[in-house]
């Protein structure tokens, strides 16, 4: 291609490959930097500089207040691995993790699409389900307490109404309860994460929920005529065929997002059991563990440790995440 | 036998009344379409076929049996919707394969790596994948098979809903303004396709739209729709030679008709700006009529015309020639088609007389209901003004 004479190539005493578009594209990249850079800066100071100090500090035995410090390579990660402790912390996590986000995503869906079928009592439905995602959850979890309170709370005394019925004899668990004595729940390593995955769910799926609302407000209502003109009959083929489709991108989103909240469950296991993570550490929670280490004990060190686990497990599911809103729900 | 037959039926939304008793029987295999303006219940009548939505009183009768306590899915009716509605997650085989799993596949056999595993879902698997190519081949969509809808144009989203329809054998196609969101020339080429489909299914169409022009052109009959009520419905050629109602004649007009008032005496003389047409109508009482005079019904004439003006707009179209022409006496401009030849005798502001067929004057009586009993009246020469 011939290169036309253009005036502002017209400098260049020795012209490049491509001499019209070269200046335009250096003026280009520098307003792109212009813009961008605040954001950058901002970035880089209160995101990656503390990040990138904790990972350093993970490899060392410093704590608040010291003057110096030892490096001591990877002597923290290895404790975070073969410590019965951290064990209990991974166990802990991760019975959380698995039980708290299927639960509260498929309950907020559930009533989502109710409460989206329903004309009259659904704004009042949404503020029942709603208000727990409100609620301090410290407060939420005095009023807890009362509830399971092995003999005065309202769970036992409940249960214990079903003593002597025909309830009895077809619920052993009741049975069990009548004759000996109903359980402890909150002292009783057996029942303790369970106690803290209940709350959990009810605490959180008031907010899956309103996302499923937001996302069912988008679904073409003529694909559900389609649906039934196709011959989608059942509720089921019409939720295969249409609602669940649709809710692509709405269930990735609150799946990542019920997971990461999921990883960072403290306010209960703080309230309800101040000192060491609940009965024989049965809920001893990841972001307890930091708390415990790195504030309660200053053990700054292992505290960076688990910090920069839980980070990796937060940036996994956000990749992952990216992942399938790029290949598998955009249409 | 398909015919289907809509019987008296009436829609009514809260406080509106948006059918008002709608009849129509529409015979085997016949194309009728159902036009109107935005807003007179098109739509609501053919989701009321579709059985999508209940219907206030009245009956549907698809092949002679009542179909009102059966379901949509149930009344073997395919639909084309205005938007389409095809699912954005399943790629264009799937979605015209969707009607065929849904109907002839057992609910275990529609579980996903089901149609793989059993024997029988995979011979009917098969037969499924037949059907969908057949289609596709019909409507030149096989190269989009494996794309998703919203890889596609509109024009190429409007076959793939088609096909979803056609994929199976239904009692009849109902299709609400399946063309309105495309370009003009893609329009007329569906519109081509679309006729030609309905030529060679010989299936029952019932086809919604507001364009006059696809009415037209595709229909066996048309049905025009005002304000919840079929006005007529006849086919084309009588729907524009002969209509019923001034509404229809003109909704139905390739340029604005000509309404002009007319006088009507006691004994059905007409006069018109008043001068005395050879014309009068048997059956009419007194009172101010309107005469619809269509552009091509009209033509230049001398001096002593009935109509005179001059000229004020003139639309060139090439193979013809419209020409707006100011009446004193008339608040709206009268129109004329005329040859390009006559382009000469109308340049703008030249003044012009008008004289028209009397065969093909339309004349309504004052509540716009047509008078069909015009009669010639051979005055030996009407008197000079
Ligand atoms: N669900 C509804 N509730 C209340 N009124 C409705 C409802 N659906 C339609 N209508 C009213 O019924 C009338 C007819 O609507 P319809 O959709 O049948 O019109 P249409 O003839 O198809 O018009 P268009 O050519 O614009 O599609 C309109 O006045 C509309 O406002
Ligand atoms: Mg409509």
């Amino acid at each position: 291609m011939p290169a036309p004479d253009v005036p502002s190539a017209g400098k260049a005493s020795t012209p490049p490959p491509t001499p019209t578009n070269s200046a335009p594209v250096i003026r280009d990249y520098r307003a792109a930097w212009t813009l961008t850079g605040p954001a950058l800066i901002l970035m880089v100071l209160i995101l990656l500089v503390p990040v990138a100090i904790a990972g350093l500090l993970s490899f060392t035995d410093y704590s608040l207040g010291s003057d110096s410090f030892n490096w001591i390579g990877s002597a923290n990660y290895e404790k975070l691995f073969t410590r019965a402790s951290y064990e209990k912390m991974f166990v802990a996590t991760l019975t959380y993790v698995v039980t708290v986000v299927p639960l509260s995503v498929a309950l907020g869906l559930g009533a989502a699409i109710l409460i989206h079928s329903l004309g009259r009592f659904g704004a009042l439905y949404k503020t029942i389900y709603f208000l727990p995602v409100m609620a301090t959850l410290l407060a939420m979890s005095i009023a807890w307490e009362f509830m399971l309170h092995p003999t005065i709370g309202m769970l036992n005394r409940t249960l214990e109404l079903g003593c002597g019925t025909l309830l009895e004899r077809v619920w052993p668990f009741l049975a069990n309860g009548c004759a000996d004595r109903f359980p402890v729940w909150l002292g009783d390593k057996r029942y303790a994460i369970w106690v803290i995955c209940f709350i959990g769910v009810w605490q959180g799926f008031g907010f899956n929920m309103v996302l499923y609302l937001a996302g069912l407000t988008s679904v073409h209502r003529e694909l559900y005529h389609a649906a039934e003109m196709d011959g989608a009959r059942s509720a089921w083929d019409r939720f295969r065929l249409v609602t669940w489709p649709a809710l692509g991108p709405t269930t990735v989103f609150v799946v990542t997002i019920t997971c990461i909240r999921a990883f960072q469950v403290f306010d209960t296991v703080e309230a309800f059991w101040p000192q060491g993570g609940g009965p024989n550490k049965s809920t001893y929670v990841m972001m307890f563990a930091i708390f415990e280490k790195g504030v309660q004990q200053n053990l700054i060190g292992i505290g960076s440790a688990i910090t920069m686990l839980f980070l990796t497990f937060v940036m996994f599911l956000t990749l992952i995440q990216r992942w399938l809103v790029e290949r598998k729900v955009h249409y | 036998m398909t015919e289907l037959s809509i019987v008296n039926v009436t829609k009514r939304f809260d406080e509106t009344d948006v059918l008002k008793g709608v009849s129509l029987d529409i015979a085997d295999g016949e194309f009728v379409s159902l036009v109107g303006p935005s807003g007179c219940g098109k739509s609501t009548l053919l989701r009321i076929i579709a059985g999508l939505e209940a219907q206030t009183s009245g009956d549907i009768r698809i092949a002679g049996q009542s179909v009102v306590d059966r379901r949509a899915a149930d009344r073997n009716l395919s639909m084309v919707f205005q938007s389409y509605a095809l699912y954005p997650h399943l790629s264009v085989a799937d979605n015209i394969a969707v009607p065929l799993k849904m109907r002839r596949l057992s609910r275990l056999q529609r579980l996903p790596l089901a149609a793989r595993l059993l024997p029988s879902g995979r011979a009917a698997s098969r037969k499924i994948e037949y059907d969908v190519h057949q289609a596709a081949k019909m409507l030149e969509i096989e190269h989009l098979l494996n794309r998703k809808p919203g890889q596609l144009s509109g024009g190429q989203r409007q076959r793939v809903a088609l096909g979803r329809a056609l994929v199976r054998e239904p009692a009849a196609f109902l299709l609400d303004e399946p063309l309105s969101n495309l370009d003009a020339k893609l329009r007329v080429q569906t519109r081509a396709e679309i006729a030609q489909l309905h030529r060679r299914l010989r299936a029952t169409f019932v086809y919604v739209t507001h364009d006059q022009v696809e009415a037209m052109t595709m229909s066996d009959r048309i049905a025009v729709m005002m304000g919840g009520r079929i006005l007529q419905c006849a086919t084309p050629e009588t729907i524009y030679e002969d209509p019923d109602h001034i509404d229809v004649a003109e909704f139905i007009c390739a340029h604005k008709i000509n309404i002009l008032p007319v006088e009507i005496a006691d004994d059905g003389q007409l006069h018109l700006l008043d001068r005395r047409l050879e014309l009068s109508v048997v059956g009419a009482g007194r009172g101010v009529g309107s005469l619809g005079l269509r552009p091509e019904a009209l033509r230049l004439a001398g001096e002593n015309a009935p109509i005179r003006g001059h000229v004020v707009h003139r639309e060139n179209l090439g193979a013809e020639l419209f020409v707006q022409v100011e009446v004193a006496a008339l608040k709206e401009r009268v129109t004329l088609r005329a040859n390009p030849e006559q382009r000469r005798a109308l340049q703008l502001g030249s003044p012009v007389g008008l004289e028209f067929d009397p065969a093909k004057a339309l004349l309504f009586d004052p509540h716009g209901k047509r008078l069909r009993q015009l009669r010639p009246t051979f005055a030996a020469k009407p008197e000079v003004a």
